[in-house]
């Protein structure tokens, strides 16, 4: 039986790219990232996937996977609870290897026994540090079209800042050189200036394209998928490029993080990226939330269930966040249930999870370098 | 298997004092709070008192309420056995016939209690804003080995003679049941909320209907029926916040004392006690440059660049520059045109309240009338709505309704 409105499955990799904020990666993994005051970066992907009928989602996560699998639960929010298919947390597989993995092809040769026992005929593939408000059906039929082996999604854009002085051995990303729709080239970290084609991380295949090339390139101790089966391959497969034109989040560290989270403060930015899919996530049943008296705020996103009763501007709240009497919140991002006290000042500070902030404290960080407090810290 | 209490939810009212609001929505289905639906109180209080199995009575209006219960997941009762049912008159074999009373509701679904063979039956009542604990409820109604309870609440004495009364003995035991009495000899009001033993309930409800003279109903019928008999009747005292909001200003008084939970003791931020709801699944709300709220509860969705005071914003609401909204409450997905003034009034869902147009008025001297426009209604630039004024209709551009 294969789904009428998606013949296609998808695989998520959500320990991708951790290693880029391992301030927030410290007790969570990309995937469940919060993002945009009451989302975490998964929720875009798995929300795209749902709109586009795609009904079997397997993630193959790595470590530090408890978050993600609270923030999933059985998957009822992203109407994936079903009795074919559904929802496919992956974990390590402990037994004659216990091998953790860290490409993309070693983590799909853990399942390659479960991709020859689906029906679909094709995979979408994604990681979860990148997102946007993708029609993965348009993605899909273009690939189906085209008749390509591989499909890969990217946007034109400007290499970004952090990636011109990165050193060797670390997180690899990927641009395109391509003719007349077809991915001529896949350059790893290029530096080169100017636009550039630079991949989404999404790719569509054939599924059974994919269990060939995983179990040859396992065989042979690759790692990547990118630069090990595709890069080299250029000539042999036909891998065509698919342009998305819509609003990009690229999450490159601690710093974009922030700043991306800032841009949504500009409701064009906010619209962009919340229209097309509705974009789901874990529901919390909190109240509404109250201003209380003397509460100001100005220029702020905010989740339900947060009580403000002092000053906040520039700023993104997410659910059950408290501002006390008295206490100046300006640029900052502040995650759930943190606390500010009374009389606190803060400034261009990210607080994670649970934190408590106590009465008078002032923190300062700056646009450059926001300042970044841990989960359940209390300052 | 059987259950230990079933609740069956009377939610087929009509409410025609909502007026505009109910024209196409069951009173149960009125949203309320900012994020909720009144219905979503008496079923949040059964799954936190833990009751699984709820039947929803729907007659009046029932499409909406039908698609927001659903499966009843939001309030955790999509149960294997149990779980919220819808349950609308239906045809039988000898014939159909609409809801005639409170009392021939729950006798016409006569089966469906059977099939869960509960030992006893809550009667809820779909029009209420109330936290309430039915598992202490019953706790009492075991102790008193009774019949028959009533949760009560005590009134103002001046208040009294609008309410259902019970009198009662040192005990608790009820011997006397005024409705609506010019002299009332109690001030404990029915709040309608019964725990029956069920066979007692089974049994009065196939006597009451056996009865052709009667208007099947628990107030007039039933319980009178039980005092004749001489029942065990007692009345269980509640003290909790309370309130029929089956009229604009109580509705939108109880929406203003959400505000203030300190003193009203409607508190909805209670981790012991949540109320559950269909979430909007929209992305937060935002305070745009140049908006202002103070003193108010804004939810999911919202886009305010006016400024808002004392009032309750539903999910998606959108208020523009320079427009003006307070002690209002404004449903779901209205928009604010800018420089609209909104006050003390109820906007419903998905009104458009026109650039430079007023709603209502802040109470002065005699006038307090809280303003109501409908679902949908959109209100024509530069209009005027007076402040007692109910709109079922657009009002087009600068034209005055009072």
């Amino acid at each position: 039986m294969v789904n009428a409105n998606a013949n296609a499955l998808g695989i998520l990799f959500p320990n991708s790219y951790d290693t880029l904020v391992p301030e927030l990666t410290a007790e969570r993994l990309m995937a469940s990232i919060p993002f945009a005051g009451r989302y975490r970066l998964v929720d875009f992907v798995l929300s795209g996937m749902m709109n586009a009928g795609i009904d079997n989602i397997s993630l193959i996560v790595r470590k530090n996977y408890h978050s993600l699998m609270d923030h999933l639960g059985s998957g009822r929010e992203w109407d994936l609870t079903r009795k074919n298919g559904g929802l496919n947390l992956v974990p390590p597989f402990s037994g004659k290897a216990v091998k953790v993995y860290n490409g993309k092809v070693e983590a799909l040769a853990n399942i390659v026994e479960f991709l020859k026992s689906q029906k679909e005929k094709y995979v979408v593939l994604s990681d979860t540090h990148i997102i946007g408000n993708l029609d993965f059906k348009k993605l899909i039929n273009a690939h189906i079209e085209s008749g390509a082996d591989v499909t890969m999604a990217y946007q034109e854009a400007e290499i970004p800042e952090e990636w011109k002085d990165q050193a060797l051995g670390s997180e690899m990303h990927y641009s395109l050189e391509i003719q007349d729709g077809r991915v001529e080239k896949i350059l790893v970290n290029s530096k080169r200036p100017g636009l550039r084609n630079l991949s989404l991380n999404v790719y569509v295949m054939n599924r059974e394209l994919l269990i060939e090339q995983v179990e040859r390139a396992f065989v042979l101790g690759y790692v990547y998928l990118e630069r090990d089966i595709l890069a080299p391959n250029l000539d042999k497969l036909d891998v065509r490029a698919y342009r998305f034109d819509g609003y990009v989040v690229r999450i490159r560290g601690l710093r974009s993080y922030f700043d991306e989270n800032m841009k949504l403060l500009d409701d064009e930015n906010l619209d962009a990226l919340f229209s097309g899919n509705r974009i789901c996530t874990k529901i919390r049943d909190d109240n509404p939330t109250r201003y209380i008296k003397d509460a100001r705020a100005e220029n702020v996103l905010v989740a339900d269930g947060c009580m403000i009763e002092g000053e906040v501007g520039n700023s993104i709240l997410f659910r059950g966040v408290r501002i006390e009497k008295g206490a100046k919140v300006k640029n900052c991002i502040l995650m759930q249930d943190t606390v500010v006290r009374a009389n606190v000042e803060m400034e261009y500070v990210i607080s994670d999870k649970n934190v408590t902030i106590t009465e008078g404290q002032q923190i300062r960080g700056s646009a450059s370098f926001p300042v970044y407090v841990a989960k359940a810290k209390v300052v | 298997m059987e259950k230990e209490m079933i609740a069956m939810l009377l939610a087929g009212g009509q409410g025609s004092r909502l007026y505009a609001l109910t024209q196409k929505l069951a009173k149960p289905a009125v949203p309320f709070g900012g994020k909720y639906r009144i219905i979503d109180f008496p079923l949040s209080n059964c799954v936190n008192s833990g009751i699984d199995t709820v039947g929803v009575l729907t007659q009046y209006q029932p499409l909406e309420l039908n698609e927001y219960i659903g499966n009843g997941q939001p309030w955790d009762l999509d149960r294997l056995y149990g779980g919220v049912h819808v349950l609308p008159p239906y045809q039988k074999a000898e014939g159909s016939d609409w809801y005639k009373g409170t009392a021939n509701a729950i006798y016409q679904n006569i089966s469906f209690i059977e099939r869960y063979n509960p030992k006893y039956v809550i009667i809820l009542s779909g029009d209420q804003i109330c936290k309430q604990d039915y598992s202490d409820f019953l706790k009492f109604h075991k102790e008193k080995e009774a019949e028959f309870s009533v949760a009560v609440m005590e009134v103002p004495w001046e208040e009294a003679p609008r309410f259902g009364l019970m009198v009662t003995d040192e005990n608790g035991r009820i011997t006397e049941f005024q409705e609506k009495p010019k002299n009332p000899k109690s001030n404990l009001a029915s709040m309608g909320i019964y725990i029956f033993n069920w066979d007692i309930l089974k049994k009065y409800l196939i006597e009451d209907e056996a009865d052709p003279n009667s208007e099947n109903d628990f107030g007039n019928n039933i319980i009178p029926n039980l005092l004749k008999d001489e029942r065990a009747m007692y009345a269980y005292p509640f003290s909790g916040y309370w309130k029929d909001v089956g009229t604009i200003p109580s509705l939108w008084e109880a929406n203003m004392e959400v505000l203030d939970p300190e003193h009203s003791g409607i508190n909805l931020f209670d981790e012991d006690w949540k109320i559950y709801s269909r979430n909007s699944g929209m992305p937060g709300h935002r305070i745009c440059p140049g908006g202002e709220v103070f003193n108010s509860m804004i939810t999911d969705g919202c886009r305010i660049s006016g400024r808002v005071r004392h009032s309750i914003l539903f999910a998606g609401v959108r208020v523009e520059e320079g427009a003006q909204v307070e002690d209002a409450v404004v449903m779901g997905k209205a928009i604010i045109k800018a420089g609209a003034v909104v006050e003390h009034c109820i906007v419903a869902e998905n009104a458009i309240i026109g650039p430079g147009a007023v709603v209502g008025a802040m109470p002065s001297g005699d006038e307090d009338g809280v303003a109501t426009i409908g679902p949908g209604v959109e209100i024509g630039p530069r209009a005027k709505v007076g402040p007692k004024a109910m709109i079922y209709k657009d009002v087009k551009e600068g034209e005055e309704q009072w």
